[in-house]
This record gives structure tokens, sequence and C-alpha cells, in this order.
């Protein structure tokens, strides 16, 4: 078994805090991404499951046992890093055999070795280039060592630090798609770090959106991108942004903003004149509605569809249109229509989601 | 050498004509910088004192008399001290770099008490050459027997000319820098690996630095074969001398035979030679490893 | 328990850390602190030849010295010798430096015959100087501007071998922090409209002024140290006008000599000491210009 779970733990560098009473349960298998723009402390959580940090409060726990005091090399995980941190002056063998000789109490015999390192660069691929050394390698190449070097211990839990950041665009979104496939082959625990949303989003069974040290939503993709907890998670998942506007609640079905009356639905624990901040995604508006005005600030052609960037009251909102819609231009007026069910409303005051 | 200025965009012509005229530039540097040995060439082939002594030293060489070299290797008796100076200067090359690993490893990569001020104090030797402090040493050495002038022996010599020179902060220094640069990812995956204080030193960090380790093993054979003020007041036999006093030697014995002087001088240049021949990049990046940030 | 396992932890690894540092401090502990700690011991009491008698002659004793005509004259000719050798290296070393650092065919070579005086100890360059000063034999025995026989020019002649020996030294520095140069930089300026000779004074020079001010105190510590050319060339004359500090402090080494010996010896230290800190002060000036 190797779930991981964190019971109120703080880290604190000196005065900073990095990460700040954090509770969360990982449970066996799941590929969980932990998320979050930098220094939001989501890598030194990741440090301190792989023993690389001390935790300075609370337990972190591998599978039944709590690791706060267990050296790195001694916990049952392996890590691949933002630079892959492969050893120049060894050759892709060595590097994938390096943790299995490193380590001096129960290591493996030579031709015990030889066959992991041969299983884990055949699963990546890599059988090809073991005698090379790292510097004559493609930076795709060098992360696959880095993967074959983490999977050679077989370990119970993986940690991935932003591993894909160092690898262009095109080889990133193939590289998602077979870290996934990986993660169903060797059946263990992926954490995964990354800033990435889009990362986050399609490879992750679950994320744990992070800000400031504190853990702020943890659930299915779907489920956070639909129902963001609060407007950090709402601002932060989603590309383009969620389209924000502060407002007062009129009723329990309308907030007024400036520029118009956004419909809400089922705004809980908030009552009528309370102060919120209603959030719509811009595929959920449609223009030729008469709930908000807006005027257009300037259009994006993406090919398939455009977005129509705008100015509603104070803030800039962004309208997701077909590409063959009807033409706007730049200085029209337009009327924005919602769909009450896809209106998200936060209390102004705590951030929180009300409805 | 890597970057070079780009050539600016000007017709063909020009810019043959340009280069023509650094190469003229070039090559007169070269002649002015190569002169001093040349002359000396000259003069250790131009045969013994009479040519020596003419009023009107030649360009040319009065006579190509190649025996000087053999000569001066054997009448000055060369071949040995040729030999105690690569003795002395594997061992301080050897053990500089072993003692300078092994302190920068500790300061580099482990937290203990007094660390600042442990390096405030190494450092701190820099200013203390043994230019300056030759008057005590020589009374330390005498103190402990390993300067004796009824019973100098081989033993005896061999240890005062390199126990000073066992440590050096300037090792230290640039080792220390360059275990600094090691990335800060690479030190953890070797943590999570599983390595050893001990295993992690010799099997990542020495062979990930070791241009730096190189360079600095160049300058440290620079230093110990080109010594000259310690071994002139530290050994007491000219059977113990090393190449730089056996020179010194042999020139003030043979004053109307310099022509076998200038070929001595010629011959114990020649390991630093083949060293910087060989090891041309080292040694650039050491020398440089303080001047360019 | 988890404190108790930090803290031994922590223990080994001070102790692990202690042990690499051992043998380094252990060498320098007898032949760099205690020789310094020795100076002042010989520089502090006088000895006697004919008895185990000392005297204490305190700071007074070192400072009678430090202004003896000897030592003024030792601190005058090395200082002389500096100036001799430290800006005519730094001039020669820009010079060879700009000249080789450029794109041609054959480069290299140029590169490492400028290199190449490295090659040659103290010692090797003091005979190859004799081929050229020798007032009996040398090419130029009879250029009385570098006449060793004579008081007013020995040094300057002294100075030259070294100088000729440091050209490798200064030309690889210089080159070294040319080249660290950004070509945008160079790029930019000829853009700016500024001529060769001015980007040179405006751009190269400031840009390469730390690697000056390290390779003029690398210099300044070798005129300090030199000895061996000053042996080889004069042996100190004519009329003691080529005895720098080192040189008298060799020569007073015997029993009845140490407290002057030492003295000197102090002269000298506090000499690099203030180069020193000389140099870190203009370093860590130039890192606020920076910011």
């Amino acid at each position: 078994m190797s779930q991981v779970t964190f019971t109120h733990v703080s880290k604190h560098f000196g005065d900073s805090i990095a990460v700040d009473d954090m509770s969360l349960q990982i449970d066996d298998r799941e590929f969980m991404v932990l998320l979050g723009p930098s220094g939001c402390g989501k890598t030194t959580a990741l440090r301190m499951i792989a023993g690389l940090e001390t935790v300075t409060s609370g337990d972190v726990v591998i599978g039944n046992t709590r690791v706060n005091d267990i050296a790195a090399s001694d916990r049952d995980i392996a890590m691949v890093f933002q630079s892959y941190a492969l050893y120049p002056h060894m050759t892709v063998r060595k590097n994938i055999e390096s943790p299995l000789v490193a380590r001096r109490n129960g290591r493996l015999n030579s031709t015990e070795r030889a066959r992991r390192v041969a299983d884990a660069a055949d699963v990546l691929g890599l059988g090809d280039y073991l005698d090379r050394k790292p510097g004559a390698l493609s930076g795709g190449q060098r992360q696959r060592v880095a993967l074959a070097r983490a999977i050679v211990r077989r370990p119970e839990v993986f940690l991935m630090d932003e591993p894909l950041s160092n690898l262009d665009a095109k080889l990133r979104t193939q590289t998602r798609l077979e870290l996934v496939e990986l993660w169903r082959r060797l059946e263990t625990t992926f954490i995964y770090v990354t800033h990435d949303q889009v990362e986050a989003m399609t490879m992750g069974s679950k994320i744990a959106v992070m800000t400031a040290g504190k853990l702020q939503q943890v659930g299915a993709p779907q489920a956070v991108y639909e129902r963001p907890a609060n407007l950090f998670v709402a601002a932060f998942i989603g590309s383009p942004p969620m389209n924000l506007l502060e407002g007062v609640l009129e009723t329990t079905q309308a907030a007024s903003v400036p520029g118009g009356r956004v419909p809400v639905a089922n705004p809980a624990s908030v009552a009528a004149g309370a102060a919120v901040t209603v959030g719509v995604r811009p595929e959920n508006l449609h223009v030729g509605g008469s709930d908000v005005e807006a005027t257009v600030a300037s259009i994006e052609l993406l090919g398939h569809e455009r977005n129509v960037i705008c100015n509603v009251g104070p803030a800039r909102w962004v309208v997701r249109q077909g590409a063959h819609d009807a033409p706007l231009h730049v200085g029209d007026t337009i009327g924005l229509g919602v769909d009450p069910d896809y209106v998200h409303v936060f209390d102004t005051a705590s951030t929180a989601r009300v409805n | 050498m890597t970057t070079e200025p780009t050539p600016t965009t000007e017709s063909t012509p020009t810019r043959r004509w340009r280069n023509l005229g650094w190469y003229v530039l070039l090559t007169a540097l070269s002649i002015l910088v190569l002169f001093p040995v040349y002359m000396t060439f000259i003069r250790a082939i131009s045969g013994g004192a009479a040519s020596l002594f003419q009023k009107k030293p030649s360009l040319l060489p009065v006579a190509t008399d190649w025996s000087s070299f053999i000569d001066a290797f054997r009448e000055g008796n060369l071949g040995a001290p040729l030999l105690r100076s690569l003795l002395v200067t594997a061992i301080i090359v050897v053990a500089q770099t072993v003692t300078s690993t092994m302190a920068a490893y500790a300061f580099a990569f482990l937290e203990f008490p007094l660390k600042k001020v442990l390096f405030a104090l190494i450092m701190g030797t820099l200013l203390l050459p043994i230019e300056v402090t030759l008057i005590a040493n020589v009374q330390t050495m005498f103190d402990l027997d390993l300067i004796n002038v009824t019973d100098p022996t081989f033993g005896r010599t061999l240890t005062a000319l390199t126990i000073p020179f066992l440590a050096t902060a300037l090792g230290v220094f640039l080792i220390r820098q360059g275990f600094l640069g090691i990335p800060h990812d690479l030190l953890d995956a070797a943590r999570l690996d599983g390595y050893s204080d001990m295993a992690f030193l010799w099997k990542i960090a020495v062979p990930v630095t070791r241009p730096i380790v190189g360079s600095f093993i160049v300058i440290s054979f620079l230093g110990a074969y080109n010594q000259y003020v310690w071994p002139r007041f530290a050994v007491k036999s000219n059977d113990y001398d090393t190449i730089q006093i056996a020179l010194r030697n042999f020139l003030t014995d043979n004053p109307n035979q310099l022509n076998w002087g200038f070929a001595a001088a010629l011959i114990a240049a020649v390991p630093v030679l083949v060293l910087l021949l060989v090891f041309q990049r080292q040694l650039v990046r050491g020398l440089t490893a303080g001047a360019v940030k | 328990m988890a404190v108790v396992a930090a803290r031994s932890r922590k223990a080994k690894e001070a102790l692990m850390a202690y042990a690499m540092l051992a043998p380094l401090l252990a060498v320098f502990a007898v032949f760099a602190y205690y020789p310094f700690y020795r100076l002042f011991q010989f520089a502090l009491f006088q000895k006697f030849s004919n008895s185990d008698e000392e005297r204490f002659v305190g700071f007074q004793g070192i400072w009678d010295n430090l202004s003896s005509d000897e030592f003024t004259s030792g601190l005058w000719t090395t200082l002389k010798f500096m100036l001799y050798t430290v800006p005519a290296g730094l001039v020669l070393g820009v010079l060879l430096a700009t000249a080789a650092h450029r794109r041609l065919k054959g480069i290299k070579i140029f590169q490492t015959i400028f290199s190449s005086t490295i090659a040659s100890s103290v010692a090797v360059s003091s005979v190859v100087f004799l081929t050229l000063i020798n007032r009996q034999s040398g090419f130029f025995q009879n250029v009385e501007f570098l006449n060793l026989e004579r008081t007013g020019s020995a040094l300057r002649g002294v100075a030259l071998s070294s100088v000729w020996q440091n050209i490798g030294l200064t030309f690889i520095i210089v080159l070294a922090g040319m080249q660290a140069i950004p070509e945008e930089i160079n790029e930019a300026a000829t853009l700016d409209g500024y001529g060769p000779i001015r980007r040179f004074f405006r751009v190269t020079v400031p840009m390469i002024s730390p690697t000056l001010l390290f390779l003029a105190v690398v210099l300044v510590v070798q005129a300090l140290q030199a000895y061996a050319q000053i042996e080889l060339l004069t042996l100190g004359g004519p009329q003691g006008s080529t005895e720098t500090l080192l040189y008298k402090i060799t020569e007073l080494q015997s029993r009845t000599d140490l407290q002057t010996g030492a003295s000197f010896a102090l002269g000298l230290f506090v000499l690099t000491l203030l180069i020193s800190v000389g140099q870190f002060v203009m370093l860590n000036r130039r890192v606020h210009y920076d910011n």
C-alpha cells in the first residue's frame, strides 16, 4: 500500500512559511498533481515526501510509516527532477543503475541489476543509448533517462518536480500522454508538481491546488474546473481564465454589477445585499444577451475560434466565440447573456464560493 | 578561447588588407616574445667560451655545436635533479589535490560549528606565503631535524622540500567554487540514490568538477616545479638539489661555459613546456578562475 | 526522539567535516600559523651569539628595525621593482591580448606563442636574460639603460626579465577577460557609432577592469616575492641597489640576525596584507557600482 498522508504539516524556512498546516490524503495508485503558482509551496511539499526537506511540524506518512525521521535514501520513493539531474560523467547505463549501486545495504547482485536496468531502458525505449553520456542526448532522451532511473528502483511512490518544463511544446504534449501510460502500466502512486494547469487537467486523476503555502482545493480535475472552491482556484484554473466582477447580491436570483445584472442560482449562506464576486467562464457567455453591457476592446483569432476581449465595467472579460459567428469590431457595444447555472458566486470578503 | 569579435561587414579586399596588417603585427609580437628564447638557443649551440665573449654578438649561430646540450646534461648532472624535481612535484601535487578536495568538500557540503572562522583562517594563509615565513620555517625545519647541515640525507631533504606544501588555500578555494557550482538537483538526486559522504565525494562531486580539479593540478604542478626560494634554503647538499637550484649552481660554477648554462636552462623548461602544450586549456581555466567572474 | 536523532546527525556531520579538514589544518598549523607566531617571537627578542641569553626588545625593537635605513632602502627597491614590473606587465598583457583576440586563421598558434613564457620559471628566465643583458656577452651588452653593473640601471635589467617571464600569465588572463565580454556589447557599441579606438577605451577597458585589478594584485605579489632573478642576475648588487626586502630577509638568517630578519618579514607581511585589503575594497566598490 502506498498512500501518502500529510497531517497538519508545516514547513518554515526561518521566518517564512513555505507550507502552512497542510492536510492531504493521496490514495494508492493516484496520479496526484500539486498545482499552483511558483512559490506556493508545492515543491516544498514534494521535497518533504522525498525527505529532501525536514518537516517543521505535523506528520508525513508513506504507506503506514511515519517518515519524518527516515533518511531520503531509505524511503520507498523515486524522484524525477526538473533539470533531470543526470550525472554528466556517467553513461546512461550507469545513470540508471546508480540508485541500485549507491546504497550499501540490500544491494542487488550484478546480474539482477543488469536485468533491472535493461527492463527500465526497455520500458522507455532507451536500449540504443545505454552507452552514451547524457551530454550526447536530446532533451527528450535525457528526460527518459531520468524516468528510467526513477523506475529502476521500483518504488511505491513516484515524485516528479515539473519534469516537462524543459521540453519544447510539441514534445511536452507527447510526453504528457506517455507519462499517463507509464502510470497505468506501473500501477503505483504518482505525485506530480507543476504550475501548468493544462498538465494538471490532462494528467491528474486528482489535483490539489495550492497558493501561499496553503492547500486551496482537492478534487478530480473536472470537478475543480466546474466548481472552484474560491476565487484563487477560479482565477488560476482555466485558460483564458474565468471572468470575474465584483457586485452586490440583489436577490437570491441576481447580482448587480457595473454594467448590468447577472442572474445567479442558489447562493446559500449569504443574504441579499452582500458583497459578492461573480464569475463566468469565457465559453459560458454569449453575445446578443441582455444581462451585461460590454465594449469590444480587442479580438484574438485562434483559427477554430476567437476570443473577444471586452470592457465590462472596470473589468476585462473574455468571450469565446466560434470562428464563424457574426463578426464584431473593436469599439462595438454588445450585450452579453449568461446562463445562471454557469455563474459562480464568491463572497468578496472571504473569497469562498457561496453557490 | 570561445568568442571572437565578428568581422564587421566590409568589402573582401579591405578585410584582406586589414587581416594582413594583423598578421604582420602578430608576427612582430611573436618575434619579440620569442627573441630571448631564440638567443638562448643560439648561444647554447654556438660553442664554448671563445665564441661567447665576442664583442659583437651575432643574431645567427656562429657554430652549430649541439654537444652543449649533452655536455650540460652530463657535466651538470641534470638528470638526477630533474627526477628529484619531478618526484617533489608529484608528491606536492597529489597531496595538495587530496587535502584541498577534502577540505573543499567540508566547506561546500557540510554544516559544522566554526565553519566561517575556519574558512577565513585557511584563506588567511594566502597572506603568509613561504617568502614571508621563510626565516621561521627554516628554524622549524632545523628543530624537526629535517634540515641537517652535517647529515643531509635524501629522506630528510625530500621531506623538507615537500612537507610545507602538502596543503594550499588556493586549492581549497578553487575546488570549493567548483563544488558549489554543482546543480542542486544533482546533489538531491545523489542523496535519494543513497550515496555515502565518501562515495559521493569521489564518485560524483570530483568527476563532475573534473575540469576545475584538472586546472588546479596544472597550477599546482607549475608552482611546485618552479619553486626556487624554499629549496634554496631548505636543501643543504648539492646532492639533493632540485632542478631550479641545480641550474643556478651549474651556472655559477661554470662562468666561462655559459653555453652550458643556456642549454641547461632550456632543458629545465622542457617538462613545463610539455605540460603547457598538453594541458593548455586546463591551465588557462585555472589561471583565470579568480580573474573572470 | 526525533530531536535526539537530529542532534546526533548534526554531530556526525560536524565530526566528518573536522576529519576532512584535519590534514590541511595540521600542515597550516605547523608551516603557516606557527611560523607567523614565531616571527613575532624572533622579532620581540634579541639573541646574542655568545650566550643563550635573550633580551626583550618589544614592539619598539621591531619598529627600530622597520625605520632603519636598511629596511627603507629594501622597501624602496621593492616598490621600484613593482613600479617597473606591474604597469609594464599590464600594458603588455593588454597589447598582446588585443592583438590575439580576433577571428583569424592560425590565431591559436599566436595565442600559444604568447602564452609560452609561462613555461619558464623565474630561474630559467633569468638565465635566458643573461643572453641579452650580460655585460660581457649579452646581445644588448652596450645598452646602458639595462646595465646590470651600474646602480641606477641594474634593477631595470632584473625587472625586464620578470616582465618577460610574466608575459604568458598576463596574456592568458587578459585574453580570458576579453573573451568574457558578451559579443552583443561590442556590437551595440559599434552600432552606437564607436570607432575601434573609442570602443577599446570606453567598452573593453572598463569591462575588463576587474580582470586587470586581479592581475595587478598577482603581479604585485610576485614582485614582493622576487628573489631568484636577483640572485642570478646581480646578487643584490651593485652596492646593494637590487636588494629587495625578501633578498635582505634571506641574508638575515643567522642566529644573531633573526630579530632583524623577523621584523623585516613582518614588514613584508603588512605590505602583502595592505595590498590584499586594497584589492578587496576596490572589488567591493565595483560590486556596488554594478548594482
